[in-house]
């Protein structure tokens, strides 16, 4: 079972026809996306499964001996808000969509029961040798309106 | 002891090994469950062998990308954390895909140490290799000494 629960849409080819195509991408329109409480359960089964097991993460009193003073997410749980902040239209999902390579900004950690809202573009589009590429950027902040991270990357395009 | 006791221990040439990390149809199957990327990449043998990317074939399922970026960002966070060291940023590139049976290690070098005017910051760069020694991704990070986390 996915972190997020029952409701995420597993199957990637379903509504495979209402995703924007490179042809449609326009860099600079906002991505559709809604905001997610990750809540201290969905934070260590993240961790979990992508094999951390730093004790920052799961026990409460080692976590707060350190100078985060308690339980934070593994930085890396951008991985999972890509994709629990955007919608099953969203292109990201296009079976065939090849990761090549992301940049990422740690600002401030994300801690159990945050709410974090996604603002989500395609910053540049272009085409090397015969690869569409697609430009995105994120930027995610808390319910306080602070940013905890943002990050760049770039997908290879289905055609 | 204080970020700038912490930031004078950390050496130019500093390695940090990663764990090893090898991949089966259940560390994919639980990095998609982490991630939620069920791209059929990483998961529809059948569909992979068929289908080339524009004359890329590569012959069954494989890893997630973002799997060695979780991977690199486990080794630098268990090796700073300890030592006071703030994870700031990583960047990365896929080299090579990653295929089911491979094993990857992750692998930082502290190549510099930046004291600006706000901060005390450590470069690092970043290789992750497979079981034959070829480099599967590649990448910089930054951490930075701190006396609080930002909050």
């Amino acid at each position: 079972m996915n972190v997020m629960g029952e409701n995420f849409e597993t199957d990637f080819w379903k509504e495979v026809n209402d995703r924007a195509t490179w042809d449609m991408i326009v860099p600079g329109e906002l991505r559709e996306t809604r905001p997610v409480t990750l809540t201290k359960q969905i934070i260590q089964d993240f961790a979990r499964k992508v094999g951390e097991d730093n004790p920052l993460y799961f026990d409460e009193d080692y976590a707060k001996s350190t100078p985060y003073g308690g339980i934070v997410a593994p930085p890396s749980i951008h991985i999972l808000l890509m994709f629990a902040c955007t919608t099953s239209k969203d292109w990201m999902r296009s079976p065939g969509t090849i990761n090549a390579g992301q940049n990422w900004y740690y600002n401030a950690p994300i801690r159990p029961d945050d709410t974090i809202t996604m603002r989500g573009t395609a910053l540049d589009k272009f085409i090397k040798k015969d690869r569409l590429f697609a430009v995105h950027e994120n930027l995610f902040t808390n319910q306080h309106g602070q940013v905890v991270c943002t990050g760049r990357g770039q997908t290879i395009r289905p055609v | 002891m204080n970020a700038q006791e912490n930031y004078e221990k950390i050496q130019t040439g500093d390695v940090v090994e990663g764990r090893p990390f090898t991949v089966t149809t259940d560390t994919i199957q639980d990095f998609g469950d982490a991630s939620l990327d069920y791209n059929p990449l990483h998961f529809d043998p059948n569909w992979m062998e068929k289908n080339d990317f524009g004359g890329t074939s590569f012959n069954g399922v494989i890893m997630h990308g973002m799997q060695n970026f979780a991977l690199i960002t486990r080794t630098l966070t268990d090796w700073l954390v300890p030592r006071g060291g703030y994870h700031r940023r990583l960047e990365t590139r896929w080299i090579k895909p990653v295929k089911l049976g491979d094993t990857i290690t992750p692998e930082a070098k502290v190549i510099r140490k930046n004291p600006t005017d706000g901060g005390l910051w450590v470069q690092f760069d970043i290789i992750v290799k497979n079981q034959q020694g070829e480099p599967v991704a590649t990448g910089q990070a930054l951490a930075e000494f701190r006396d609080t986390i930002p909050a």
